[in-house]
This record gives structure tokens, C-alpha cells and sequence, in this order.
């Protein structure tokens, strides 16, 4: 290795024999072709001329004899295939990780360490060899090949060209997957090198990285202030909004926050965070009219990450369901319940007074009859007063379900229960699922006037005395249930949600973007949240809205980590002196080839043969 | 030979000699004697030892001193045609089925007769292979001379180079010929048609033949193949007298230097001439002969 040209295949070099032969036919060659001509007398003194010219006129006659000569040098000594051992980095296949967190797009590396990352890795695509490739993976919250075992050093830029940072967190453990089936980490043929541009932030599970491994770290500072919480609450006073800022650094800071909503100027404060250390800020007597709450970092002195020094919370209007659960103490039910989203349980064991003012959205009758105000949804189950039974059956073998919403998705066939009330139900509720001896659910709606009910779900059988809560069924069931029987009032949809996250709206909703584009909702829910901010969706008249904020405390905390373990090691930054063998047999034939045509050009110039009549 | 339309208009041409040369008879010519001819010509001293009957006696009577009166001579020019028919002469390229050369070369060599036969003077003709035709005077020799010139021409079979060395003259050498016609030449005008190209060279000979007081001068004829040659490549190169070889590798730098050599070499015949008083033209055998006698030798002073 420590010369600089060495070969790859010594014995070519006896293709130099063919030497002879050529050396032979240019004798053979002499052989002249006879002219008789008046006298040789001038001819003669022409010989005599030019035989006492110099060497280097003998050897012009030679010229064309040295030229082959010379082209046979170079075919073999591309045919022996030298390389040249080049100083580099790379060579082979070239595996790089680029880390797309959010990060990433700290400024303490001028633009910022995402445009560093990729600096580097241009550098990188310049040295690499023409025998090498290489694959560029963008590590964001999904990771993906931006490039893959290509050589091609225009497609790699290009590809280059189309990476931008995420707001996410990177999902190192699939980076790792996608690298190792490209072909880094380990193995037997293990020529590939995987080659590492992160700032090392959450990277742990850069660990399951095996093989040969290259760590470019990126970022120099962990200098730092984000807005770590910002919510709004209901006060008897208006709107309260809670402001917390944490100095993710190691340097103490004073920082301006400000508040705004809806672009005007709430409130504007400097305040002083140490190092590591959240400060709190309560702002009160905001109007409750107000669509959203902005906070805001607008002067930081060590702030070097961007998108977390602004956050954003919506005024939720009252979109929750109120709930009365009557029940003597139910575990599943209580839970099932719990869990569903704007779901505001009460939980009692008799029925609320009348004169409360205010009826509730879905009343839960957990066998427990109660008096309830009239177009009351309501929820059956187990036996109740409402309804006349006559008598009871056990037998559960299914039979048919009908196509029903509460039944969506719901797999009745293995339900079993014992005592199941025969129940005379009226015509408007009507039995969904039906055993061999009789229906086991009801639901139905109340369409005409004065009836109490609105629209009922009918159970007619105990849970404690059935293994429906321990089926998969059951939390879908009550899940359809309450979705059924109490609509969400607005888009039912989180307030708050990270970039990247999907939220439900459903299809052809129209959601009008931070930006001010609007964008159309497909089936799969809305998507698009990359921006941070405010988005409202309109859906016919029904309107929600929510904030995307960049919420990742880890990605806050920017401080890079330069002595990654990687494999349980902690890879060099350093290049190490490695070589890469560069074979030059190309740059041979080629001049091999150029002195053929010069070989044929001095033919046909030094031998005018062509010009005869 | 297509010469006979071309000799017409060669009718009141006679050749200028330089020099005068004693004739043999009195002709036409003035003989730069000074004899008996009616033309005065000078006066000079008497000395002891003249004809007293040429002494002017009328200028005696006048100046009492014997002047001999001097007449303008007046003699017949005899015309040496000297033509080499060496195998070199009759030289073609394979394709040709006559030599141009050799054409052009007894073409000259009969428009060279007529001239001196119609201008009356004496003409002899030798071609290298020692046969001579003449003396011959008058118009009426004509046919006689070119039917000899013609028995000169090799037959085609042997104008290839394969020249039977029992042929007359093969193997003479252009020096050994003119030494030996000098040897016997009457004075008078000389003209030798040669291509000069001898391994002995021509010095001897031209130089014997201006000793034997012949006024030389030299039609050099070379084709157009020995000035400007085309052939090339790795030739070997076969002399077609000698048959000696000479390998040779011809590209454009040896065929420059050919064309450098053949025109030091014609200079130097024509520096030959020069000193000599002769003349010396150097033709191109692709030329017609009608330009080459009627242009290029009258505008020479060749003949008028």
C-alpha cells in the first residue's frame, strides 16, 4: 500500500512479446517493391543525403515502427491493470446517513447544520471514485433512500438537492434497517462504509449500526431557549394562558416573550431562565372570543434553534359530550368509556334531578333505570323497566347480524351470555343481532314526537354475565355506540398535534393552511401538518381548527453529541489515512488508442502512396 | 514520328554559331578565315611570308606601306546531332507502350537535321550505339535521317529495362561515346541529345568534343516522371542500364531532396555549357516540339 502505482494482474505483461512479432513483420515489411527506373544516379546521392543524416532522421524512419511499438507499451501496461493508490476516504459502496431531524436546523453551523450535513456530503460525492457508489438515506420520522448505490455524481447532487429537514424526531432504528439493507453494518463482504452526518441528538439507537463506520458530527453549540408549553384555560375572569420557556442550554439567557392573538399584542415580557431551567409565565383576562393564542421568543441572546421559539394553542370551543354513566360500578364500561376523545363521563348512581338544567349528551344506563329528559339518548343495558321482558334464554348460537354503524367492525359471532331477556321492544327498535333463540342487541331511532328517547342502543343482557367486555368487540362496540348516539358536536379533532401527525377531518373537508393555501382533505384524514400554526377546516357548516406545534423537548435540547457510541464503539471522526485504489487501465487504453490514429496519420502523410494516378 | 507536319514550319530556320568555325568547302557560311571571298572585311600589316598578290597596292600607292586587304571567307557549317539511345533514353513506366522520352528525344533530333539540311549545311547524325548517318546536305536527306533514327528505337520488348548486354553501346558510357566521336569531328556546331544520366558523368566527353573546336550544345530531355517522381513507399529501385539496385524508403522529405538534387545537377551541366560557350536547354519530354524549337530555342538564340 505504500507505493503509489502498483498492478493488478502482472502476468499480462507477457502480451510485451507480441513485441517481436510486430518487430519482425516491420522486417517483413522491407521486403520493397521493385522500380526500374532511367538511373539510379540521383537517387543514389538522395541515399547518400540522407544516410548521413543524424540519428534523429534515422529514427523518423522508424517512426511508424516506434509508434506501434509504443501503442503495444500501453495496451499492456493497461492489460497488467495499475492502479494508483489515491489518499482518499472513499472507496466502494458508500452507505451515508443524513440526519433530517428537526435538530437540524439549529444555526449554530452557518446556514444551518442541515445545509452543513449536506456541504459535507457534497464533498463526499467529489471524491467519489468512478468504481464506487454511494446511497444517501434521509433519516427523518420516516426514514427513506434519497439515492440509491448510484455513481452517477450529477443524480446523487440532484437528489441531494431535494432533502429538507423534518420537524420530527429521526427514526434511527429504521435509518439503521434501511442502511443495512443497503447493503452498511457488517457482514461478510463487508466493503461498504456507512458514513454518519448527525448532531448525534436521540441517536441511541445508532448502536445497532455494525461494521465499518464514519461519524461526521455536525453542530457545535447547545445554546438554546424554546417555548416548552403554552395552554389556554377557561377562567371565571376570561382566558388564562399558561407560557412556560425552558434555556435548554448551558449558558443563562433573558429572553422576550410575547403573546399575541390573532396578530395583535397581548402582552410582552423579558425573562431571565438559567441554564437548564424553565421559567412560567401566566397571562389573564384574555377575551374568550379569541380563535388562537400565539407565543412567541422574539429577542434571545443563545438561541440558536428556531422553530421551537414560537407555539400555538387554539380556543376550543365547547365540543365535548357529557356522559352520565348509571352504573353500580362497571370496570369495562368505565373504561371503554374513558378512553374515547371529548368524552366528558359522570359517573352516578341515580339519576340527576330533572330540574338540572343543563340534559346530558348520552346517558349510560348500566342497569339502573332512571327518569330522563325527553329526545335523551340513551344506552340499555341489561335488563330495565322501560322495556316489558317475557322471560329470559342462554342459548347464543349465532345467527346474523344486520348492517348497522354500532356494529361496524364488531364480530358478534363468539358473543355468549347467560339469561338474555326476551325483550317486547317497539317496532322503532330493532334487533341487529340475532342468536338462534333470540336477538341479543337492539338499536333503533325515535322519529316521532313527544317519544323520549332520540336514539337508543339496547343491551339486553348483564356484562358481568356475558364475555363480551373481554372480547375485542366490546370497546368497539361501545366506541360505535356513543359515536352513534351522540354525534360530536363540530370536527371531533385534537387541538394540538406534533408535525407530521395525521389528524381525522374527514374526506373533502376544506383545511386552510398556516400559509393561507387550502388544501382539500383525502380519505385518509389530514396529513399535510408540516407547518407550524394555526389550521382551521371547514367541513359543510361545521368548522374546528388546531394548532401544529413543534412540541419534541429532545429536539430542543441541541447540544451535539460528538462522541457517539456507535456499535458500542465510539467511531472516529477523524479520516483515518485510507486508499483507494484508482485503476488508470482507462486512461491507457486511451492513449493507446490516440497513438494509433497518430500512427495512421504519419502513415498516410509520411507515405503519399494514395497520390499516385 | 509525327514530326513531318511540324518540319514545315521550320523551313528558313538556320542555326547561329556562336563561333566560326574553318569549314571544309566553301559554302554559305562566313568562314571566320579571312580569304578569298569577295566581302572586305579589314585590313592588316604585311608580314613576311604573305601572298603578295593580297597586298591592297592602292593603299601602298597612298601611304607607301604594304596593307594586306583582308576578304570575308565564307564556308559550309557542318551540325554534329549527337543522340543518345542508351537504354536510360528509351526508358518508360510499365503502363506506356512507348518511352515519351526517347519520342520526344528523336523527334528533336530530326527537327535538329532539318534545319541544318534545309540551311545547306553539313549534317551529320550519330547516336550512342556508334551509328552514324551522314554527311548529308540538302532537304532531300530528311526521310534518309529519320528512317535512321528510327532503326535506333529499341523494340518495345526490350524498352522495358531488359536491354541484351551484347547490344552496341549498352554498356558505353556517355563519355567513352563523345570522347571517341571528338576524335575525328570535323569543327562546327554540336547538339547532343542526351538525359546525362551516366554513373561516369559528361565532363570528359563535352570537354573533349569542345577541344576538337565543335561548338556544344546540350538538349537535356528528362520525362516527366524523373522530375517530379511519384512513386513511394520502400521501393528498391532497379537501374534499367546497370541493373544495379538501390534501396530506398521514399516519403515526402527523400522526394524534396531528389527534386534539390536534380536541380543542382541540371545547373551544374548548364554551368558546363556556359563556361564552355555552348548552349544548354532543358526539356521536358511532355512538351511538344513544335514550342520547344520554334519558342524556346529561337528565344535561346539557338538558331534564327
Amino acid at each position: 500500500m505504500d507505493r503509489l502505482v502498483s498492478v493488478i494482474n502482472p502476468l499480462a505483461l507477457f502480451f510485451a512479446a507480441l513485441a517481436i512479432p510486430i518487430i519482425l513483420l516491420y522486417l517483413l515489411r522491407l521486403q520493397r517493391r521493385e522500380q526500374t527506373v532511367s538511373s539510379t544516379l540521383l537517387w543514389r546521392q538522395v541515399v547518400l543525403d540522407r544516410e548521413a543524416n543524424t540519428l534523429w532522421q534515422r529514427l523518423r524512419r522508424n517512426l511508424l515502427l516506434l509508434l506501434q511499438l509504443l501503442t503495444l507499451a500501453f495496451l499492456v501496461f493497461a492489460l497488467v491493470r495499475p492502479y494508483l493508490n489515491l489518499p482518499s476516504t472513499l472507496s466502494g459502496r458508500l452507505i451515508v446517513l443524513l440526519d433530517g431531524s428537526a435538530s437540524m436546523q439549529a444555526t449554530d453551523v452557518a446556514p444551518t447544520r442541515f445545509e452543513a450535513a449536506k456541504a459535507e456530503i457534497r464533498k463526499l460525492i467529489d471524491e467519489l471514485g468512478p468504481s464506487s457508489d454511494m446511497t444517501i438515506i434521509l433519516v427523518d420520522g420516516s426514514p427513506h433512500a434519497l439515492a440509491s448505490a448510484t455513481s452517477s455524481k450529477s443524480e446523487l447532487t440532484a437528489a441531494l438537492d431535494t432533502a429538507h429537514p423534518s420537524l420530527e424526531s429521526a427514526n434511527w432504528s429504521a435509518g439503521v434497517a434501511l442502511a443495512t439493507a443497503a447493503g452498511g453494518g457488517g457482514g461478510s463482504d463487508n466493503s461498504a462504509t456507512t458514513v454518519i452526518l448527525s448532531d448525534g441528538i436521540n441517536a441511541d439507537d445508532l448502536q445497532l449500526l455494525t461494521g465499518n463506520v464514519r461519524y461526521i458530527p455536525i453542530g457545535v453549540s447547545g445554546d438554546n431557549v424554546a417555548i416548552s408549553t403554552l395552554s389556554l384555560r377557561k377562567t371565571p375572569r376570561g382566558l388564562a394562558a399558561f407560557v412556560r420557556v425552558t434555556n435548554t442550554g448551558s449558558t443563562d439567557d433573558r429572553v422576550l416573550v410575547s403573546l399575541r392573538s390573532d396578530s395583535v399584542l397581548l402582552d410582552a415580557r423579558t425573562l431571565s431562565i438559567p441554564a437548564g431551567q424553565s421559567v412560567s409565565w401566566i397571562i389573564n383576562g384574555i377575551d374568550p372570543q379569541v380563535s388562537s393564542v400565539r407565543a412567541s421568543i422574539d429577542q434571545a441572546a443563545h438561541n440558536d434553534l428556531p422553530i421551537d421559539d414560537v407555539a400555538y394553542v387554539v380556543n376550543e370551543k365547547n365540543t365535548q359530550r357529557r356522559v352520565l354513566l348509571l352504573t353500580r360500578g362497571n370496570r369495562f364500561l368505565e373504561q371503554a368509556l374513558a378512553v374515547l376523545p371529548n368524552l366528558q363521563v359522570t359517573r352516578a348512581i341515580t339519576a340527576p334531578e330533572p330540574a338540572d338544567a343543563k340534559p346530558y349528551d348520552l346517558y349510560v344506563l348500566d342497569g339502573i333505570s332512571a327518569t330522563l329528559p325527553s329526545h335523551a339518548s340513551v344506552l340499555f343495558i341489561g335488563a330495565q323497566s322501560v322495556f316489558t321482558a317475557s322471560g329470559v334464554f342462554s342459548s347464543t348460537t349465532f345467527m346474523r347480524s344486520e348492517q348497522h354503524p354500532v356494529l361496524a367492525s364488531v364480530d358478534w359471532r363468539s358473543v355468549n351470555a347467560l339469561d338474555i331477556a326476551r325483550v317486547n321492544t317497539p317496532e322503532w327498535l330493532r334487533p341487529i343481532a340475532q342468536s338462534s333463540s333470540g336477538p341479543m342487541l337492539f338499536a333503533g331511532e325515535m322519529r316521532s314526537q313527544g317519544d323520549p328517547f332520540w336514539r337508543v342502543v339496547l343491551i339486553p343482557f348483564e356484562l358481568r354475565e356475558s364475555d363480551l367486555p373481554l372480547q375485542v368487540a366490546f370497546p368497539v362496540l361501545i366506541a360505535n355506540s356513543v359515536a352513534w348516539l351522540a354525534p360530536p358536536q363540530g370536527l371531533n379533532i385534537p387541538s394540538s398535534v406534533k408535525p407530521g401527525d395525521v389528524v381525522p377531518i374527514p374526506a373533502d373537508a376544506i383545511v386552510l393552511l398556516p400559509d393561507g393555501n387550502r388544501v382539500a382533505v383525502g380519505q385518509r384524514g389530514f396529513a399535510q401538518t408540516n407547518q407550524l400554526g394555526v389550521y382551521s377546516a371547514q367541513y359543510g357548516d361545521v368548522a374546528g381548527a388546531f394548532a401544529v406545534n413543534f412540541s419534541i423537548p429532545a429536539e430542543s435540547k441541541i447540544a451535539p453529541n460528538l462522541d457517539l457510541k456507535i456499535g458500542g464503539a465510539t467511531p472516529s471522526s477523524e479520516v483515518k489515512p485510507q486508499y483507494s485504489q484508482r485503476e488508470i487501465w482507462s486512461w491507457l487504453a486511451v492513449a493507446a488508442l490516440i497513438l494509433l490514429v497518430i500512427e495512421w496519420w504519419v502513415y498516410q502523410r509520411g507515405v503519399p502512396m494514395l497520390r499516385r494516378k | 514520328m509525327q514530326i513531318e507536319p511540324i518540319l514545315r514550319a521550320l523551313n528558313g530556320l538556320q542555326f547561329v554559331p556562336p563561333r566560326r568555325k574553318p569549314g571544309a568547302t566553301t559554302g554559305e557560311r562566313r568562314s571566320p578565315r579571312r580569304g578569298r571571298s569577295v566581302e572586305f572585311a579589314d585590313y592588316r600589316d604585311y608580314t613576311p611570308g604573305d601572298d603578295p598578290r593580297r597586298v591592297d597596292w592602292n593603299i601602298y600607292a597612298r601611304l607607301e606601306r604594304p596593307y594586306i586587304k583582308l576578304y570575308e571567307d565564307e564556308e559550309d557549317l557542318t551540325v554534329h546531332v549527337l543522340l543518345d539511345a542508351s537504354p536510360s533514353m528509351q526508358w518508360r513506366e510499365e503502363n506506356q507502350p512507348l518511352s515519351p522520352k526517347w519520342e520526344r528525344a528523336s523527334q528533336l533530333a530530326v527537327a535538329m537535321s532539318y534545319i541544318a539540311l534545309t540551311s545547306g549545311d553539313r549534317l551529320i547524325v550519330e547516336t550512342s550505339t556508334r551509328s552514324r548517318i551522314g554527311p548529308k546536305r540538302g532537304a532531300a536527306a530528311t526521310s534518309a535521317v529519320m528512317e535512321f533514327i528510327e532503326r535506333e528505337t529499341l523494340p518495345p520488348e526490350m524498352a522495358d529495362g531488359r536491354v541484351p548486354a551484347n547490344r552496341p553501346g549498352a554498356s558505353a558510357s556517355l563519355n567513352n561515346w563523345l570522347k571517341r566521336y571528338a576524335l575525328d569531328a570535323r569543327p562546327g556546331l554540336c547538339i547532343v541529345i542526351s538525359d546525362f544520366l551516366d554513373a561516369d558523368g559528361y565532363a570528359e566527353g563535352l570537354n573533349a568534343l569542345g577541344s576538337s573546336r565543335l561548338d556544344v550544345n546540350v538538349l537535356h530531355t528528362l520525362s516527366p516522371a524523373e522530375l517530379d517522381p511519384e512513386f513511394a513507399g520502400d521501393l528498391r529501385l532497379r537501374d534499367i542500364e546497370t541493373a544495379a539496385t538501390q534501396d530506398i524508403s521514399l516519403d515526402d522529405a527523400a522526394l524534396s531532396q531528389y527534386r534539390q538534387r536534380l536541380n543542382q545537377w541540371t545547373g551544374a551541366i548548364a554551368e558546363f555549357c556556359r563556361r564552355r560557350g555552348g548552349k544548354y536547354h532543358l526539356t521536358d519530354t511532355s512538351e511538344l516540339v513544335e514550342k520547344v524549337v520554334l519558342r524556346d530555342l529561337r528565344r535561346e538564340g539557338w538558331i534564327v
